[in-house]
């Protein structure tokens, strides 16, 4: 039984002794629940082969072994600790009070936090120890993060850290009618990739960014690195408002319509993505996942109009023709919007039903964005070139010029460049003339490797003429 | 006479590192000098008293505030009195504190101006130089100066004080801002070097040829009647972060294109970075300052901050259990009611849902033992070793017993209202922001709100976008509190566990009543 107290107590949480100087709430719970983000499905890839056979112990120090050979003979470890170093120079602090975060092998998800490397040796050295199911990358902070026990909570403050994206298909299943859940296809994938375009040409051309990583999940998603000095600069605000100005669908499961734009519409990041989108509504949502099919999928459709006489008439005419394939269907919503604006006599009305159309398809394929991901310096995000543990799929980069050509399903995993390697050592046993190759150049992971070397080395071209021009400036006072 | 002395001692501006010094003086009278630390070479500027005008507020035509606004970037170089000091400091506070009831209130920007209009002339009045004549300038505006920095020393204590004064000295530099007449700003912005990067006619040509006319609109640039655009001032992204958020403003190659009707934001972009890092530097002296008469004068200045938000004690529910949760479902409100609902039905939440309903679990009560006892029985699809590496830390994380180890408080409905919308998928927030109305009024009815007009009472205020008075309306109509007459007016609800305390007393009224009609 319940009682009630009569009092109700005030108390001062104010610490008068210690002013607190470090962090904040908000930020603090973002970072400390790092294993929430894929959580609530998580299934691991271990752990499934583990539960399928009954010779478990084999299967899974299987896939341990590949995980090994995959971190002793792939894994690009020049290239990468140079990419996070922004330097040809000798390991300087951006490396190395880069965080770090592994993830140990095994059913438990052990996480090691707080990691932090010295040298590219330390850091390949420690990951062929602990021979990690998934690495993440944090923040660069004032300090060695290794250090963390010796030092003042003051002492280490995020300062840098790439300005990252998370596209999760996972947003798209209140519509995506091929698949659900973890489970990907060809056709949904299109998605993701029309995600990229948008976003890609708004980093670049709103925001001047120039250097663009584009990686697959390992899964059903993609991240963006902006790897830009100005964009590893950015405060939490101004990531905020970054994430603002890219964020146009808004709202949770309770709220079908979740893009309100009105005249925003016309904002020149809106009508390049709207061109965009225009290429591919048809293919991808009318005919590939048909969203206008049956009547279930349609009435979701025309949840988004604003106008009760217009939802009624496209149902009924519908339900009479429902062999109607989407693509006359559309046409038919588009002309009921276009006749019900003149008609309206209510101006604000009028004004909904005009952007309606727009809204809609903005709804269905501009890129939906994890804000959180974006707008905390702090936040963790899975490694390039890391495996994906569910799927055994390689992190590799995608370019997003040819974003339309990257086919999910053909990434290599651990267990085919397992075989390529091998297929390979054993074709070529006596051919030992001529200069010897790298092991990633004899397997299908080789032109992702190259993609990413010169990804970097554009990176360190540039701060290479900066450091010059700055040697210059120095040199003539 | 016991006499403090407000002395400052501004030196170098560039000098990263401030420090507030206290010298002891005679006996009974105290030096406090706001001074800069030039920590490169360890040499501190404060010991001695520096006097004359190089260290006093830059003067201009003989006068020594120019203008009704101020960036406060130059502290006061005056001696004044204790009284002066607590005055000063508590009637800058009536004034702060009429400005955050009318915005957590959700008014209107015009009902806003007109409160602080009222309170301000009240407690801290401020008039232009038109109104020269009439009104004390000079002594106005160094009431507003003194009062300024007093408050600043006092809420640099912690991060919550910081964000506080910080969101309402914005508040009211921006008010102040907009009621100030055009030649008056520019002067003021002129004084403060506050000059931007113009677009000159070509480049301005070359914009107008390559956006269209709805384009310019929504990037809110205007075409004159000739046809050309109106000025613009281009400047890195990064300066106009609310532009960019809000979508209202051209970017390219990571400049933005502002017209001059928009200098408010750069205006405002500008003071809040300066009050930011100002606010660091002096809640990094404030280590420094022990003293018995200074001390707790700021203390009490602190104590006038909303305690409601902040320290309320939220349970009057004693020694609630895990087993219980359920028997008091009838006074969650609707945000919790939702959050329960979809536990019950789906044995599981995300990670934000989990985190608003958790930390409501530990402002009715619940123990940390208590409340992981209540989400395991919860989670009942989700096997120990799972919860366990999952989810118990977060739980305990809440708690502050793990990690940080910060004890949160239960969130109150504008950190639910305005924090980590929920995106698809998500089931958390404000119901009342949340829903669709149509999904809105479902959810209504199936809470028992049967009267068509209740029910469209409530959708529009939640159009309106009054969602705690929505959730106030929700809460009379459901306690039946409208139907009888009754003078129980409730405030609006402006924190879940105040709607369950409420609802509760509420009930424990009824049954005292009943038992005495008996």
């Amino acid at each position: 039984m319940l009682t009630i107290k009569e009092e109700s107590r005030r108390e001062s949480h104010m610490d008068i002794d210690e002013p607190e100087v470090h962090g904040n709430s908000d930020v603090d719970m973002i970072i400390e629940p790092l294993s929430n983000k894929e959580d609530d499905e998580e299934r691991n890839f271990w752990k499934n082969n583990a539960n399928a056979k009954p010779d478990k112990f084999e299967i899974e120090e299987g896939s341990m072994e590949l995980l090994r050979v995959f971190y002793k003979r792939f894994f690009p470890y020049k290239t990468y600790c140079y990419w996070l170093n922004y330097s040809i120079d000798p390991m300087n602090k951006s490396f190395q009070n880069r965080e770090f975060n592994f993830v140990k092998p095994g059913d438990d998800e052990i996480y090691m936090r707080y990691l932090s490397f010295d040298t590219i040796e330390e850091f390949k050295n420690e990951v062929l120890r602990v021979c990690p199911k998934k690495i993440d990358i944090g923040a660069v902070f004032t300090a060695k993060p290794k250090e963390k026990k010796s030092l003042k909570l003051s002492a280490l403050k995020p300062v840098e850290k790439e300005l990252i994206f998370d596209i999760d298909m996972n947003d798209y299943d209140e519509f995506r009618t091929c698949c659900s859940g973890a489970t990907i296809c060809e056709k949904c994938w299109q998605l993701i990739t029309v995600a990229i375009k948008i976003l890609d040409a708004a980093l670049k051309g709103d925001f001047g960014f120039k250097h663009l990583l584009w990686v697959y999940s390992g899964r059903r998603g993609v991240h963006c690195w902006v790897c830009d000095e100005r964009a590893r600069k950015l405060n939490d605000d101004e990531r905020k408002s970054i994430a603002s100005y890219l964020g146009v669908i808004k709202g949770g499961a309770q709220q079908n319509k979740k893009v309100h734009l009105y005249k925003n519409s016309f904002h020149p990041s809106l009508t390049r993505a709207y061109k965009i989108i225009e290429e591919y509504f048809e293919r991808v949502i009318l005919e590939d996942q048909e969203v206008l099919k049956d009547e279930r999928e349609w009435t979701k459709v025309l949840e988004f109009i604003p106008d009760e006489a217009v939802r009624r008439r496209l149902n009924d005419d519908w339900r009479e023709n429902s062999s109607r394939h989407s693509i006359e269907k559309w046409d038919n919503l588009v002309e009921e919007l276009e006749s019900s604006v003149k008609l309206a006599k209510n101006p604000k009305k009028a004004e909904s039903l005009r952007f309606c159309k727009i809204e809609i398809m903005m709804q269905y394929l501009y890129p939906r964005l994890d804000e959180a991901v974006s707008t905390k310096m702090i936040h963790l995000l899975k490694s390039p070139f890391c495996v994906h543990p569910s799927t055994g799929r390689v992190c590799v980069p995608i370019i997003p010029e040819e974003c339309e050509n990257f086919n999910p399903m053909i990434v290599p995993t651990i267990s085919s460049l397992y075989n390529e390697i091998n297929d390979y050592d054993r074709s070529h046993v006596k051919n030992d003339g001529g200069r010897s190759l790298h092991d990633y150049e004899k397997t299908s992971l080789s032109p992702y490797i190259k993609y990413f070397d010169k990804f970097v080395q554009n990176i360190l071209k540039e701060t290479l003429a900066k450091n010059k021009a700055v040697m210059q400036m120095s040199m003539e006072f | 006479m016991v006499r403090s002395y407000l002395h400052s001692l501004y030196a170098d501006q560039q000098s990263k590192y401030a420090r507030l010094l206290i010298v002891f003086y005679a006996t009974k009278s105290y030096k406090i000098m706001f001074s800069n630390t030039d920590t490169n070479n360890k040499r501190t500027l404060s010991s001695s008293t520096i006097e004359g005008d190089r260290y006093e507020v830059k003067r201009h035509n003989g006068k020594k505030y120019p203008h009704l606004l101020n960036f406060y970037s130059v502290p006061p170089t005056e001696e004044i009195t204790i009284d002066e000091f607590e005055s000063f400091a508590f009637d800058r506070l009536q004034v702060l504190k009429t400005l955050e009831g009318a915005i957590l209130r959700n008014k209107s920007e015009e009902e806003v101006k007109k409160y602080l209009e009222e309170t301000s002339n009240k407690w801290l009045p401020l008039h232009s130089n038109e109104s020269g004549k009439v009104y004390p300038l000079q002594e106005e505006r160094r009431k507003d100066h003194i009062s300024h920095f007093i408050l600043r020393l006092a809420y640099s204590r912690t991060e919550d004080l910081r964000n506080w004064f910080l969101k309402y000295e914005c508040a009211l530099f921006k008010l102040r801002f907009l009621r100030e007449n055009p030649v008056e700003k520019l002067g003021f912005l002129n004084d403060e070097n506050m000059r931007w990067k113009s677009l000159n006619q070509a480049e301005k040509k070359l914009l107008n040829e390559k956006l269209t006319k709805d384009e310019l609109n929504t990037c809110s640039i205007f075409v004159t009647t000739d046809g050309e655009l109106c000025d613009l001032f281009e400047i890195d992204f990064e300066k106009v972060p609310d532009l960019v958020a809000r979508r209202v403003v051209y970017l390219r190659e990571g400049k933005a294109y502002v017209p001059v009707t928009q200098q408010l934001s750069l205006v405002m972009y500008e003071f809040r970075q300066r009050l930011t890092k100002a606010l660091e530097l002096a809640s990094k002296s404030f280590i420094t300052l022990r003293n018995e008469r200074i001390m707790p004068m700021l203390d009490e200045i602190i104590k006038q901050y909303d305690g409601r938000t902040q320290t309320v004690n939220y349970s009057i529910i004693s020694n609630p259990i895990a087993d219980n949760v359920h028997q008091l479902v009838d006074h969650f409100p609707l945000c919790m009611q939702h959050l329960y609902q979809n536990l019950c039905e789906n044995h599981h939440l995300k990670h934000y849902a989990r985190i608003q309903f958790n930390l409501f679990l530990k402002g009715i009560g619940l123990t940390v033992e208590e409340s992981l006892a209540f989400w395991k029985k919860s989670f009942s699809e989700i096997d120990e070793s799972k919860f366990q590496r999952d989810y118990a830390y977060n739980i305990r994380h809440n708690y502050g017993v793990e990690g940080k180890r910060q004890d949160y408080k239960p969130l109150n409905c504008m950190s639910l209202i305005t924090k980590h919308r929920p995106n698809s998928g998500e089931i958390h927030g404000c119901p009342f922001r949340e829903f669709s109305q149509p999904n809105l009024r479902t959810k209504l009815v199936q809470m028992g709100v049967r009267n068509e007009e209740h029910i469209r009472e409530i959708l529009n205020l939640a159009e309106e976008e009054h969602y705690q008075v929505a959730c106030t309306k929700y809460f009379e109509i459901t306690k039946g509190l409208l139907d009888k007459n009754n003078d129980n007016i409730i405030e609006t609800i402006e924190h879940p566990n105040e709607y369950l305390n409420a609802s509760v007393l509420l009930e424990k009224n009824r049954m005292k009543m009943n038992n005495k009609d008996k």
